[in-house]
């Protein structure tokens, strides 16, 4: 009987053992990934295998998650404490996760303090809250207009081809309106069918920075009374809804295809299109960059980048992994797909899209020449997109452009008093 | 019943355990019931109650706590816009769906209550949406109210000869309501109209009998029969439908994460705006707020519905 006993407790330790994976054998790192199905998921897909093929100390494992729900996902699991080892964010949510302490600083591991290094500039100022270094980004992200070559040239619209020759609104308008008459259904494409979200505040706030305002007071972020409720902000989105009611924007577009079809001559998005665009419309796909709107052309920056995540149990096995994420072989797999600006300086010399006469030369362009701002750097930054996205919502579908935004500077300004500022300790 | 068992002899002190055996029976069957009703529905509403006047945020820094700050939730929640537009949205929707969709629910029981050959495989096909997913029917629906070439929009032109031009169901602020309803009552009628059948089945078929041979017309069996026979069937399917009329999210929501949706504040209900202020805002005590005032609200309703309408019960 005795012996019977001991027999029992050495299975069991066994195969709890064996359950838990060897605990001194392998360590586990979760990643998570805002992905659909698509080329950017198969590419992490790749990078992953890559990793655990190199080598046997540390077994990676892959969650994609949809986008439209990803914010809420992250919250959910990190209310739970479950959040995985390393996940990514959109840019902005660092300041927050960093202020909940939903993620760990960087700094401490010599591995990752050697990308910081060679990171772009405008990705350290993104990763950056309280003067340390939270996340790591693969890829800046440019924001400009694809334009189709072939219906411009029709329309008889000037084509820019240098950061210096950008649109003026005039020009721009000139622009649409010769393509509504030259019988493109609808001349600019602005996505919305991205939904109300993200997209709404990284793609159209520039257009607001553009017009001299802004989404909240920078030099405190105490306030954003005056700012995103101010004279700019209003015209800014007074033009905007200008275009919708003028039927330049199709504002109940349901998919990507507008610009694909020939529908649109103009299509207002990121570099994630890049794939999809040059596959459709070949050698007439033309990079226009961001226009003068106000008295300077404004695109966002800042993407999605990886954090290591306060419930980690393995942080060094996790910096290792986010270490390989960052080597230019892995950041160029997934550059290479969604024609996104590279992280790092090396991996950008390495591409030629980004040289001189690349495709994509206007992006790098557009981030040299200080034309590229980050969103707000405050943990409030969940609030003021949420509030602004759904103040464009409104606006575009004809509400009072005035009261939508007094309502989101409401909005904001009470979480900031709700969260007695933010404090920083 | 337990009347025997309390005026047992108390004399002998050896029987003493009788009566409070039998004071106890009743709680001890009620107590699986109670427990839960307490767990799942006391204690959350307890809680919120507390958590509306706090500052009780979702995810936050730790070191911020949470503080009592009064009747700031509710001072700020009438002060809000947004809660009066879902309010009026969740009572519009409420007092159309509520009768339409069981008006609609009697119609068909009567149709496919007729002893005719293919009246079952009508019953199948209307029950059919009630087994859909309710997301499902909601996406589907969002594809036949597309703006331009949408089956909506062609079926509204055929029928007016293309006097009603093509509408965007879905973003024009005076129409998507109109819209969400209707794909409601598409989905649920099935349910109500199940309820209803059922209780046309139960009336005894003798009473059209002596009806008719008392030379009553069809209109005279039904109000003075069906009618008043299907009471309390009516009264089941007209509380019922008005709860989950007030319930309104699955169809709402889908509809706002479509694309660029109408202003939300033109469709949003009441527990949408809940889980938004709760879930996306993180702000849990002003969410607490909304459901505390949304439960006062609902428990009026369904207590003026009670007093209106009473039902006839055999047991008292």
């Amino acid at each position: 009987m005795q012996a019977n006993i001991k027999q029992i407790v050495k299975l069991l330790a066994l195969s709890s053992a064996l359950v838990s994976g060897g605990a001194f054998a392998q360590a586990s790192v979760a990643v998570w990934v805002h992905a659909g199905p698509g080329p950017e998921h198969d590419a992490y897909v790749a990078s992953v295998k890559a990793f655990n093929d190199s080598q046997k100390d540390i077994k990676v494992d892959l969650v994609a998650l949809p986008e439209g729900s990803y914010s809420d996902q992250v919250n959910a699991a990190a209310l739970s404490k479950k959040l995985p080892c390393i996940l990514d964010f959109d840019g902005p949510n660092v300041y927050n996760y960093a202020w909940t302490k939903k993620i760990i600083p960087l700094d401490a591991f010599p591995e990752l303090a050697a990308i910081k290094a060679d990171l772009l500039p405008s990705l350290v100022r993104q990763g950056t809250y309280n003067n340390k270094l939270f996340s790591l980004g693969q890829f800046d992200s440019g924001l400009a207009v694809w334009g189709n070559k072939k219906l411009l040239t029709q329309a008889g619209v000037r084509i820019p081809t240098k950061v210096s020759e950008a649109w003026t609104l005039a020009e721009f308008e000139d622009a649409m309106k010769k393509l509504k008459a030259a019988g493109v259904a609808f001349p600019l494409d602005m996505k919305f069918n991205y939904g109300v979200g993200e997209w709404f505040t990284y793609g159209y706030s520039p257009i607001v920075q553009s017009f001299g305002g802004d989404l909240i007071n920078r030099k405190d972020f105490k306030s954003a009374k005056g700012v995103i409720n101010g004279p700019e902000a209003i015209k800014a989105l007074t033009t905007l809804q200008g275009w919708v009611k003028a039927g330049y924007v199709n504002a109940a577009t349901k998919d990507d295809s507008d610009f694909v079809k020939g529908k649109s001559a103009l299509s207002y998005v990121g570099h994630w299109t890049f794939g999809d665009y040059k596959k459709a419309l070949g050698d007439d796909l033309v990079l226009i960059p961001m226009p003068k709107f106000g008295a300077k052309a404004v695109t966002g920056a800042g993407s999605w980048n990886f954090g290591i995540s306060a419930d980690c149990k393995e942080p060094k096995a996790a910096a290792k992994v986010l270490g390989f994420f960052m080597s230019p072989a892995e950041i160029a797999r997934v550059t290479d797909i969604n024609g996104a600006v590279p992280g790092t300086f090396k991996s950008m010399n390495a591409n030629k899209n980004f040289a001189k006469g690349g495709a994509l030369e206007i992006y790098a362009q557009q981030a040299a020449e200080k034309v590229s701002l980050v969103r707000p750097e405050t943990p409030a930054y969940p609030m003021i997109t949420t509030a602004f996205a759904e103040a464009v919502n409104n606006i575009v579908a004809g509400g009072d452009v005035k009261s939508e935004l007094d309502k989101a500077a409401k909005k904001i300004d009470q979480n900031i008093e709700d969260n007695k500022g933010y404090p920083v300790k | 019943m337990s009347t025997a068992v309390t005026h047992a002899p108390a004399g002998k002190p050896g029987k003493r355990s009788a009566p409070i055996k039998g004071r106890f029976t009743p709680w001890f069957f009620a107590a699986p019931g109670l427990l839960l009703l307490l767990v799942f529905l006391v204690l959350p509403f307890v809680l919120a109650l507390v958590l509306s006047f706090t500052d009780q945020r979702l995810v936050t820094n730790e070191e911020l706590g949470t503080d009592f700050v009064a009747l700031r939730n509710y001072v700020r929640l009438f002060e809000d816009d947004s809660f009066w537009a879902a309010l009026r949205n969740n009572f519009y929707f409420v007092a159309v769906v509520t009768p339409l969709q069981s008006a609609l629910a009697l119609v068909l029981a009567l149709l496919v209550n007729q002893k005719l050959a293919g009246a079952r495989i009508f019953r199948t096909i209307y029950f059919m949406p009630v087994a859909t997913t309710m997301a499902v029917v909601a996406v589907i629906w969002s594809l036949l109210y597309a703006p331009d070439q949408g089956v909506i929009n062609r079926f509204v032109g055929l029928i007016t000869f293309g006097m009603v031009g093509p509408h965007d169901w879905l973003r024009e602020p005076g129409l998507v309501m109109p819209a969400v309803m209707l794909l409601s009552i598409w989905q649920g009628v099935g349910f109500q109209m199940l309820v209803f059948l059922a209780g046309l089945q139960s009336i005894p078929l003798d009473l059209y009998e002596a009806a008719k041979l008392d030379g009553a017309t069809v209109k005279q069996q039904f109000l003075y029969i069906t009618l008043p026979m299907l009471k309390n069937t009516t009264i089941f399917v007209l509380i019922t439908t008005t709860i989950y009329a007030f319930q309104l999210y699955t169809q709402a929501q889908i509809i706002a994460s479509s694309g660029a949706s109408a202003p939300i504040d033109s469709f949003r209900t009441m527990v949408m705006l809940m889980v938004h202020e709760g879930f996306r805002n993180g702000k849990i005590g002003y969410a607490s707020g909304i459901s505390v005032v949304f439960f006062v609200i609902v428990l009026a309703f369904s207590m003026l519905q009670r007093v209106l309408l009473k039902e006839e019960r055999a047991v008292q």
